[in-house]
Protein backbone atom coordinates (compact mmCIF):
# COMPACT_ATOMS: atom_id res chain seq x y z
CA UNK A 1 0.00 0.00 0.00
CA UNK A 2 2.63 2.48 0.73
CA UNK A 3 4.13 1.89 -2.92
CA UNK A 4 0.73 3.17 -4.41
CA UNK A 5 -0.08 5.98 -1.99
CA UNK A 6 3.53 7.32 -3.26
CA UNK A 7 3.43 6.31 -7.02
CA UNK A 8 3.40 9.04 -9.19
CA UNK A 9 0.78 7.34 -11.25
CA UNK A 10 -2.47 9.01 -11.90
CA UNK A 11 -5.29 6.96 -11.87
CA UNK A 12 -8.31 8.07 -14.52
CA UNK A 13 -11.99 7.64 -14.77
CA UNK A 14 -13.31 4.96 -17.48
CA UNK A 15 -15.15 7.78 -19.44
CA UNK A 16 -18.18 5.18 -20.06
CA UNK A 17 -18.75 5.11 -16.57
CA UNK A 18 -21.75 7.70 -15.59
CA UNK A 19 -20.90 9.71 -12.74
CA UNK A 20 -24.19 10.33 -11.21
CA UNK A 21 -24.78 13.74 -7.86
CA UNK A 22 -27.96 12.79 -6.02
CA UNK A 23 -28.94 14.06 -2.60
CA UNK A 24 -26.20 15.68 -0.30
CA UNK A 25 -23.33 15.05 -2.24
CA UNK A 26 -23.50 11.60 -2.44
CA UNK A 27 -23.53 9.82 -6.12
CA UNK A 28 -23.50 6.72 -8.24
CA UNK A 29 -21.13 5.27 -10.25
CA UNK A 30 -23.19 3.68 -13.15
CA UNK A 31 -21.90 1.16 -15.70
CA UNK A 32 -23.97 1.40 -18.90
CA UNK A 33 -22.11 -1.75 -20.42
CA UNK A 34 -23.29 -3.60 -16.98
CA UNK A 35 -26.04 -2.23 -15.83
CA UNK A 36 -24.51 -2.25 -12.07
CA UNK A 37 -24.42 0.97 -10.04
CA UNK A 38 -22.19 1.76 -6.98
CA UNK A 39 -23.65 4.20 -4.32
CA UNK A 40 -20.53 6.82 -3.48
CA UNK A 41 -20.68 8.62 -0.11
CA UNK A 42 -19.46 12.30 0.12
CA UNK A 43 -15.96 11.58 0.52
CA UNK A 44 -16.13 8.90 -2.24
CA UNK A 45 -17.79 11.40 -4.72
CA UNK A 46 -14.48 14.20 -4.07
CA UNK A 47 -12.01 11.25 -4.98
CA UNK A 48 -14.05 9.98 -7.80
CA UNK A 49 -13.94 13.87 -9.04
CA UNK A 50 -10.07 13.90 -8.45
CA UNK A 51 -9.81 10.83 -10.54
CA UNK A 52 -8.45 12.58 -13.66
CA UNK A 53 -5.37 11.50 -14.64
CA UNK A 54 -3.57 14.54 -13.31
CA UNK A 55 -3.49 13.83 -9.69
CA UNK A 56 -1.87 10.73 -7.79
CA UNK A 57 -3.27 8.90 -4.69
CA UNK A 58 -0.46 10.92 -2.63
CA UNK A 59 -2.19 14.40 -4.15
CA UNK A 60 -5.83 13.45 -3.67
CA UNK A 61 -5.52 12.76 -0.17
CA UNK A 62 -3.83 16.24 0.27
CA UNK A 63 -6.31 17.51 -1.25
CA UNK A 64 -8.93 15.44 0.74
CA UNK A 65 -7.52 16.98 3.97
CA UNK A 66 -7.44 20.86 2.31
CA UNK A 67 -11.20 20.07 1.79
CA UNK A 68 -12.55 18.44 5.39
CA UNK A 69 -12.71 20.96 7.97
CA UNK A 70 -11.69 18.42 10.68
CA UNK A 71 -8.66 17.23 8.73
CA UNK A 72 -9.28 13.40 8.16
CA UNK A 73 -8.53 10.44 10.11
CA UNK A 74 -5.81 8.17 10.13
CA UNK A 75 -7.32 5.45 7.76
CA UNK A 76 -7.62 7.73 5.34
CA UNK A 77 -4.42 6.42 3.19
CA UNK A 78 -5.68 3.21 3.50
CA UNK A 79 -9.10 3.69 2.74
CA UNK A 80 -8.97 6.15 -0.11
CA UNK A 81 -5.93 3.52 -1.28
CA UNK A 82 -8.25 0.43 -1.12
CA UNK A 83 -11.29 2.84 -2.76
CA UNK A 84 -9.17 3.41 -5.90
CA UNK A 85 -7.72 -0.23 -6.02
CA UNK A 86 -11.57 -1.59 -5.64
CA UNK A 87 -12.46 0.85 -8.63
CA UNK A 88 -9.82 -0.40 -11.01
CA UNK A 89 -10.45 -3.67 -10.11
CA UNK A 90 -13.73 -3.34 -11.24
CA UNK A 91 -12.81 -1.58 -14.56
CA UNK A 92 -13.90 2.00 -13.41
CA UNK A 93 -10.65 3.38 -12.95
CA UNK A 94 -7.24 3.17 -15.21
CA UNK A 95 -3.83 4.33 -15.79
CA UNK A 96 -2.72 6.33 -17.89
CA UNK A 97 1.03 5.18 -19.38
CA UNK B 1 -40.06 12.79 -0.87
CA UNK B 2 -36.65 14.42 -2.41
CA UNK B 3 -36.67 15.21 -5.71
CA UNK B 4 -33.55 14.13 -7.87
CA UNK B 5 -31.73 16.70 -9.47
CA UNK B 6 -32.29 14.97 -13.04
CA UNK B 7 -34.47 12.30 -14.11
CA UNK B 8 -32.48 8.98 -13.73
CA UNK B 9 -34.90 7.22 -16.47
CA UNK B 10 -36.47 8.83 -19.21
CA UNK B 11 -39.39 6.98 -21.78
CA UNK B 12 -39.11 7.96 -25.10
CA UNK B 13 -42.29 7.64 -27.96
CA UNK B 14 -39.38 7.29 -30.41
CA UNK B 15 -42.87 6.80 -33.25
CA UNK B 16 -46.22 7.67 -32.90
CA UNK B 17 -46.32 5.02 -35.42
CA UNK B 18 -47.47 1.30 -35.59
CA UNK B 19 -48.12 -0.98 -37.92
CA UNK B 20 -51.35 -2.36 -35.80
CA UNK B 21 -54.18 -0.86 -34.46
CA UNK B 22 -55.37 -3.02 -31.49
CA UNK B 23 -58.72 -2.54 -30.03
CA UNK B 24 -57.42 -1.12 -26.50
CA UNK B 25 -54.55 0.57 -27.70
CA UNK B 26 -53.48 3.33 -25.08
CA UNK B 27 -52.13 5.24 -27.05
CA UNK B 28 -54.02 6.18 -30.39
CA UNK B 29 -56.65 8.22 -30.12
CA UNK B 30 -55.15 9.55 -26.70
CA UNK B 31 -53.06 12.85 -26.10
CA UNK B 32 -49.85 10.80 -26.32
CA UNK B 33 -51.15 10.67 -30.00
CA UNK B 34 -49.13 13.21 -31.16
CA UNK B 35 -49.41 13.16 -34.96
CA UNK B 36 -45.63 13.50 -35.95
CA UNK B 37 -42.30 11.88 -35.13
CA UNK B 38 -39.22 14.34 -34.34
CA UNK B 39 -36.04 13.61 -36.75
CA UNK B 40 -33.41 11.40 -36.34
CA UNK B 41 -31.20 14.26 -35.49
CA UNK B 42 -33.84 15.95 -33.20
CA UNK B 43 -33.45 12.89 -31.50
CA UNK B 44 -29.50 12.55 -31.16
CA UNK B 45 -29.35 15.69 -30.20
CA UNK B 46 -31.39 15.18 -27.31
CA UNK B 47 -29.81 11.91 -26.37
CA UNK B 48 -26.89 14.67 -25.58
CA UNK B 49 -29.25 16.65 -23.29
CA UNK B 50 -29.88 13.62 -21.77
CA UNK B 51 -26.21 12.67 -21.10
CA UNK B 52 -25.30 15.99 -20.19
CA UNK B 53 -28.23 15.65 -17.48
CA UNK B 54 -26.89 11.96 -16.38
CA UNK B 55 -30.03 9.85 -17.36
CA UNK B 56 -29.43 6.27 -16.71
CA UNK B 57 -31.73 4.52 -19.25
CA UNK B 58 -34.35 5.13 -21.64
CA UNK B 59 -37.38 3.51 -22.48
CA UNK B 60 -37.78 2.55 -26.20
CA UNK B 61 -42.22 2.71 -26.88
CA UNK B 62 -44.30 4.33 -29.51
CA UNK B 63 -46.47 3.41 -31.31
CA UNK B 64 -44.28 0.76 -32.61
CA UNK B 65 -40.53 1.38 -31.83
CA UNK B 66 -38.96 -1.11 -34.61
CA UNK B 67 -41.43 0.53 -37.39
CA UNK B 68 -38.78 3.63 -37.13
CA UNK B 69 -36.47 2.86 -40.48
CA UNK B 70 -33.70 4.78 -38.20
CA UNK B 71 -34.05 2.18 -34.95
CA UNK B 72 -30.50 1.49 -35.09
CA UNK B 73 -29.18 4.96 -35.29
CA UNK B 74 -31.29 6.34 -32.83
CA UNK B 75 -29.39 2.83 -30.01
CA UNK B 76 -26.63 4.05 -31.34
CA UNK B 77 -27.30 7.73 -29.96
CA UNK B 78 -28.62 5.81 -26.59
CA UNK B 79 -24.99 3.94 -26.38
CA UNK B 80 -22.48 6.79 -27.45
CA UNK B 81 -24.32 9.00 -24.43
CA UNK B 82 -23.79 6.48 -21.68
CA UNK B 83 -27.30 5.18 -21.35
CA UNK B 84 -29.17 1.85 -21.33
CA UNK B 85 -32.07 1.03 -22.88
CA UNK B 86 -35.42 -1.39 -22.73
CA UNK B 87 -37.71 -1.67 -25.44
CA UNK B 88 -41.67 -1.99 -25.44
CA UNK B 89 -42.80 -3.58 -28.72
CA UNK B 90 -45.52 -5.38 -30.43
CA UNK B 91 -43.28 -8.44 -31.59
CA UNK B 92 -43.89 -8.45 -35.24
CA UNK B 93 -41.32 -6.40 -37.00
CA UNK B 94 -38.63 -8.02 -34.49
CA UNK B 95 -36.13 -10.03 -37.39
CA UNK B 96 -32.56 -11.76 -36.52
CA UNK B 97 -30.67 -8.66 -38.13
CA UNK B 98 -32.22 -6.12 -35.28
CA UNK B 99 -31.64 -8.48 -32.52
CA UNK B 100 -28.05 -9.09 -33.34
CA UNK B 101 -27.82 -5.69 -33.42
CA UNK B 102 -29.73 -4.92 -30.29
CA UNK B 103 -27.21 -7.74 -28.68
CA UNK B 104 -24.33 -6.44 -29.69
CA UNK B 105 -24.36 -3.16 -27.96
CA UNK B 106 -24.57 -5.13 -24.30
CA UNK B 107 -27.23 -2.31 -23.29
CA UNK B 108 -30.27 -3.91 -23.70
CA UNK B 109 -31.92 -4.23 -20.03
CA UNK B 110 -35.15 -5.56 -21.76
CA UNK B 111 -37.00 -5.89 -24.62
CA UNK B 112 -41.08 -6.63 -24.09
CA UNK B 113 -42.77 -8.18 -26.31
CA UNK B 114 -47.02 -8.15 -26.12
CA UNK B 115 -48.77 -11.75 -26.36
CA UNK B 116 -52.18 -11.76 -25.01
CA UNK B 117 -53.21 -15.23 -25.65
CA UNK B 118 -51.66 -18.97 -25.98
CA UNK B 119 -53.22 -18.85 -29.43
CA UNK B 120 -54.40 -16.58 -32.49
CA UNK B 121 -58.49 -16.55 -31.34
CA UNK B 122 -57.21 -14.35 -28.10
CA UNK B 123 -54.82 -12.42 -29.79
CA UNK B 124 -55.17 -11.64 -32.62
CA UNK B 125 -59.16 -10.86 -32.09
CA UNK B 126 -58.34 -7.22 -30.81
CA UNK B 127 -54.22 -6.89 -32.66
CA UNK B 128 -55.11 -8.15 -36.15
CA UNK B 129 -54.85 -11.21 -38.20
CA UNK B 130 -51.92 -12.56 -38.03
CA UNK B 131 -49.93 -10.96 -35.05
CA UNK B 132 -49.89 -13.66 -32.56
CA UNK B 133 -47.77 -15.98 -35.13
CA UNK B 134 -45.30 -12.94 -35.43
CA UNK B 135 -45.38 -11.50 -32.11
CA UNK B 136 -44.89 -15.55 -30.76
CA UNK B 137 -41.86 -15.69 -33.84
CA UNK B 138 -40.64 -12.52 -32.51
CA UNK B 139 -40.29 -13.53 -29.03
CA UNK B 140 -38.63 -16.57 -29.97
CA UNK B 141 -35.63 -14.70 -31.94
CA UNK B 142 -35.26 -12.99 -28.80
CA UNK B 143 -35.31 -16.21 -27.13
CA UNK B 144 -32.84 -17.68 -29.65
CA UNK B 145 -30.57 -14.98 -29.11
CA UNK B 146 -30.09 -15.20 -25.20
CA UNK B 147 -32.12 -11.16 -25.12
CA UNK B 148 -33.41 -10.36 -21.77
CA UNK B 149 -37.09 -11.01 -23.67
CA UNK B 150 -39.91 -10.01 -21.19
CA UNK B 151 -43.72 -10.34 -22.19
CA UNK B 152 -46.90 -8.66 -21.42
CA UNK B 153 -50.35 -10.02 -21.14
CA UNK B 154 -53.30 -7.74 -21.19
CA UNK B 155 -55.97 -9.21 -19.94
CA UNK B 156 -59.25 -8.61 -21.37
CA UNK B 157 -62.98 -10.49 -22.22
CA UNK B 158 -61.81 -12.69 -24.83
CA UNK B 159 -58.41 -14.30 -22.86
CA UNK B 160 -59.51 -14.16 -19.30
CA UNK B 161 -60.33 -17.64 -19.59
CA UNK B 162 -57.59 -18.89 -21.04
CA UNK B 163 -54.97 -17.68 -18.55
CA UNK B 164 -53.69 -20.72 -18.07
CA UNK B 165 -52.97 -21.40 -21.45
CA UNK B 166 -51.23 -18.79 -21.59
CA UNK B 167 -48.98 -19.36 -18.23
CA UNK B 168 -48.54 -23.06 -19.81
CA UNK B 169 -46.98 -21.48 -22.97
CA UNK B 170 -45.07 -18.87 -21.88
CA UNK B 171 -43.75 -20.24 -18.52
CA UNK B 172 -42.92 -23.98 -20.10
CA UNK B 173 -42.89 -23.89 -24.17
CA UNK B 174 -41.41 -20.75 -24.62
CA UNK B 175 -39.62 -21.40 -21.79
CA UNK B 176 -39.45 -17.81 -20.25
CA UNK B 177 -38.37 -16.79 -16.73
CA UNK B 178 -41.34 -14.88 -16.31
CA UNK B 179 -44.12 -12.35 -17.38
CA UNK B 180 -46.20 -9.46 -16.51
CA UNK B 181 -50.00 -8.58 -16.77
CA UNK B 182 -52.28 -5.82 -17.06
CA UNK B 183 -55.94 -5.38 -17.89
CA UNK B 184 -56.93 -3.71 -20.86
CA UNK B 185 -57.06 -0.19 -19.17
CA UNK B 186 -59.61 2.85 -19.96
CA UNK B 187 -57.36 4.58 -22.02
CA UNK B 188 -56.95 5.59 -25.81
CA UNK B 189 -58.94 3.05 -28.23
CA UNK B 190 -60.10 1.26 -25.39
CA UNK B 191 -62.74 3.73 -23.89
CA UNK B 192 -64.41 3.46 -27.69
CA UNK B 193 -64.13 -0.05 -27.55
CA UNK B 194 -65.06 -0.54 -23.64
CA UNK B 195 -68.01 -3.07 -24.47
CA UNK B 196 -66.01 -5.54 -26.18
CA UNK B 197 -62.53 -5.35 -24.24
CA UNK B 198 -63.07 -4.29 -20.78
CA UNK B 199 -63.35 -6.74 -17.83
CA UNK B 200 -66.65 -6.50 -15.81
CA UNK B 201 -66.30 -6.72 -12.10
CA UNK B 202 -67.12 -10.80 -12.06
CA UNK B 203 -64.56 -10.95 -15.08
CA UNK B 204 -61.93 -8.68 -13.13
CA UNK B 205 -62.80 -11.22 -10.02
CA UNK B 206 -61.97 -14.15 -12.35
CA UNK B 207 -58.68 -13.18 -13.44
CA UNK B 208 -57.92 -12.01 -9.96
CA UNK B 209 -58.56 -15.65 -8.84
CA UNK B 210 -56.58 -17.26 -12.05
CA UNK B 211 -53.31 -15.25 -11.73
CA UNK B 212 -52.97 -15.55 -7.91
CA UNK B 213 -53.23 -19.09 -7.87
CA UNK B 214 -51.07 -19.35 -11.49
CA UNK B 215 -48.41 -17.13 -9.89
CA UNK B 216 -48.72 -20.10 -6.74
CA UNK B 217 -48.55 -22.78 -8.99
CA UNK B 218 -45.35 -21.03 -10.94
CA UNK B 219 -43.82 -19.65 -7.88
CA UNK B 220 -44.12 -15.85 -8.34
CA UNK B 221 -42.84 -15.87 -11.89
CA UNK B 222 -45.83 -13.93 -12.87
CA UNK B 223 -45.70 -10.08 -12.39
CA UNK B 224 -47.91 -6.67 -11.98
CA UNK B 225 -47.46 -3.56 -11.28
CA UNK B 226 -51.29 -2.68 -11.54
CA UNK B 227 -54.23 -4.55 -12.99
CA UNK B 228 -55.73 -8.00 -11.44
CA UNK B 229 -52.71 -9.51 -10.12
CA UNK B 230 -51.39 -6.45 -8.83
CA UNK B 231 -54.90 -5.39 -6.97
CA UNK B 232 -54.82 -9.24 -5.69
CA UNK B 233 -51.67 -8.53 -3.91
CA UNK B 234 -52.28 -4.98 -3.09
CA UNK B 235 -55.99 -5.61 -1.78
CA UNK B 236 -54.93 -8.90 0.33
CA UNK B 237 -52.44 -6.51 2.16
CA UNK B 238 -55.58 -3.91 2.73
CA UNK B 239 -57.78 -6.43 3.79
CA UNK B 240 -55.15 -8.03 6.25
CA UNK B 241 -54.01 -4.90 8.06
CA UNK B 242 -57.57 -3.81 8.68
CA UNK B 243 -58.16 -7.21 9.90
CA UNK B 244 -54.98 -6.86 12.48
CA UNK B 245 -56.24 -3.98 13.88
CA UNK B 246 -53.27 -1.65 12.56
CA UNK B 247 -53.26 2.07 12.58
CA UNK B 248 -51.99 2.78 9.36
CA UNK B 249 -49.61 0.97 6.61
CA UNK B 250 -46.53 2.96 6.33
CA UNK B 251 -47.24 5.93 3.63
CA UNK B 252 -50.85 5.36 3.17
CA UNK B 253 -53.43 7.73 3.43
CA UNK B 254 -52.65 9.84 0.97
CA UNK B 255 -52.43 10.09 -2.75
CA UNK B 256 -49.05 8.26 -3.20
CA UNK B 257 -49.26 5.14 -5.61
CA UNK B 258 -47.17 7.39 -7.96
CA UNK B 259 -43.85 8.04 -7.40
CA UNK B 260 -42.69 8.59 -10.66
CA UNK B 261 -42.69 12.17 -11.08
CA UNK B 262 -39.63 12.08 -8.93
CA UNK B 263 -37.14 10.13 -10.52
CA UNK B 264 -38.44 9.51 -13.97
CA UNK B 265 -40.32 11.57 -17.25
CA UNK B 266 -41.62 10.66 -20.74
CA UNK B 267 -41.27 12.54 -23.98
CA UNK B 268 -43.57 12.15 -26.85
CA UNK B 269 -43.12 11.45 -30.49
CA UNK B 270 -42.72 15.55 -31.56
CA UNK B 271 -40.46 15.73 -28.36
CA UNK B 272 -43.74 17.19 -26.45
CA UNK B 273 -42.35 16.59 -22.42
CA UNK B 274 -44.58 14.70 -20.23
CA UNK B 275 -44.88 13.06 -17.04
CA UNK B 276 -45.94 10.10 -18.11
CA UNK B 277 -47.38 8.86 -21.32
CA UNK B 278 -50.21 8.13 -19.65
CA UNK B 279 -50.65 12.10 -18.19
CA UNK B 280 -50.07 13.28 -22.01
CA UNK B 281 -52.42 15.83 -21.47
CA UNK B 282 -50.29 17.85 -19.04
CA UNK B 283 -47.34 19.16 -21.37
CA UNK B 284 -44.85 20.55 -19.80
CA UNK B 285 -42.51 21.98 -22.83
CA UNK B 286 -40.90 20.66 -26.01
CA UNK B 287 -37.33 19.39 -26.36
CA UNK B 288 -36.52 21.50 -29.39
CA UNK B 289 -36.81 24.77 -27.26
CA UNK B 290 -36.90 23.47 -23.55
CA UNK B 291 -34.16 22.55 -21.24
CA UNK B 292 -35.21 18.82 -19.92
CA UNK B 293 -33.23 19.78 -16.54
CA UNK B 294 -35.23 23.32 -16.26
CA UNK B 295 -38.40 21.95 -16.89
CA UNK B 296 -37.91 19.23 -14.79
CA UNK B 297 -36.79 21.18 -11.52
CA UNK B 298 -39.38 24.42 -11.75
CA UNK B 299 -42.35 23.29 -14.04
CA UNK B 300 -45.29 24.38 -12.06
CA UNK B 301 -47.34 21.42 -13.22
CA UNK B 302 -44.62 19.02 -12.15
CA UNK B 303 -44.21 20.63 -8.68
CA UNK B 304 -47.84 20.17 -8.43
CA UNK B 305 -47.99 16.46 -9.42
CA UNK B 306 -45.70 16.08 -6.45
CA UNK B 307 -47.90 17.64 -3.95
CA UNK B 308 -50.36 14.87 -4.47
CA UNK B 309 -48.56 13.07 -1.73
CA UNK B 310 -49.17 15.47 0.94
CA UNK B 311 -53.12 15.17 -0.19
CA UNK B 312 -55.20 13.41 2.41
CA UNK B 313 -57.57 10.48 0.96
CA UNK B 314 -60.05 11.81 3.53
CA UNK B 315 -60.22 14.89 1.98
CA UNK B 316 -62.44 13.29 -0.95
CA UNK B 317 -65.46 13.01 -1.33
CA UNK B 318 -64.70 9.36 -3.14
CA UNK B 319 -63.17 8.50 0.26
CA UNK B 320 -65.70 9.66 2.89
CA UNK B 321 -66.38 7.18 5.67
CA UNK B 322 -63.64 4.62 3.86
CA UNK B 323 -62.65 1.99 6.79
CA UNK B 324 -59.69 1.49 4.27
CA UNK B 325 -58.18 4.49 3.93
CA UNK B 326 -55.08 3.83 6.28
CA UNK B 327 -54.05 0.79 4.15
CA UNK B 328 -54.45 3.11 0.44
CA UNK B 329 -52.82 5.09 -1.94
CA UNK B 330 -55.16 6.14 -3.65
CA UNK B 331 -54.65 4.31 -7.15
CA UNK B 332 -52.70 5.71 -10.59
CA UNK B 333 -53.33 9.70 -11.29
CA UNK B 334 -53.66 8.65 -14.65
CA UNK B 335 -56.44 6.61 -14.41
CA UNK B 336 -57.52 9.11 -11.86
CA UNK B 337 -57.51 11.75 -14.35
CA UNK B 338 -59.25 9.27 -17.54
CA UNK B 339 -62.38 8.49 -15.03
CA UNK B 340 -62.64 11.58 -12.96
CA UNK B 341 -60.91 14.05 -15.54
CA UNK B 342 -58.59 15.19 -12.11
CA UNK B 343 -55.05 13.56 -11.53
CA UNK B 344 -55.45 15.05 -8.13
CA UNK B 345 -58.32 12.54 -7.40
CA UNK B 346 -57.87 9.04 -5.92
CA UNK B 347 -59.05 6.22 -9.19
CA UNK B 348 -61.90 4.36 -8.72
CA UNK B 349 -60.18 2.21 -10.97
CA UNK B 350 -57.91 1.01 -7.51
CA UNK B 351 -60.71 1.32 -4.78
CA UNK B 352 -61.07 -1.70 -2.49
CA UNK B 353 -64.41 -0.59 -1.00
CA UNK B 354 -65.98 -0.07 -4.52
CA UNK B 355 -65.01 -3.64 -5.42
CA UNK B 356 -66.50 -4.96 -2.60
CA UNK B 357 -69.73 -3.23 -2.99
CA UNK B 358 -69.65 -4.70 -6.28
CA UNK B 359 -69.59 -8.26 -5.21
CA UNK B 360 -66.09 -8.70 -5.55
CA UNK B 361 -63.89 -11.09 -3.31
CA UNK B 362 -60.60 -11.45 -2.70
CA UNK B 363 -59.44 -15.36 -4.10
CA UNK B 364 -58.59 -17.80 -1.83
CA UNK B 365 -55.70 -19.32 -3.06
CA UNK B 366 -54.52 -22.75 -1.58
Amino acid sequence: MAECINSSKCPVQNPEVVFREEFDDWAVLFDPDTGETYGLDPVSAFVWKKLDGKHSIKEILSELAKACKDGVPDEAPKDVTEFVEDLTSKGLVGYKE
Amino acid sequence: MRVMKTPNSVDLNITNRCNLRCSYCSHFSSESDSGTDLTTEEWLHFFGELKDCTVLDVCLCGGEPLFRKDFKELVDGVVKNRMRFSVLSNGTLINDDIIEYLKSTKRCSSFQVSIDGPGPEEHDIFRGKGTFEKALAGLKCLMRHDMPATVRVTIHKHNVKSLERVAELLLEDVGLPSFSTNNAGHMGLCRENEADVQLTADEYSEAMGKLAMLNKKYNGRIGAQAGPLASVKGWQEMEDAKKQGKAEISGCGYLRSCGGVFSKMAVLADGTMVPCGQLSHIKLGNIKKDSLREVWINHPELQRLRERRDMPLDNFEYCKDCGYIPYCRGGCPALAYTITGDENKPSPDACYRAFLESGGKLPEVN
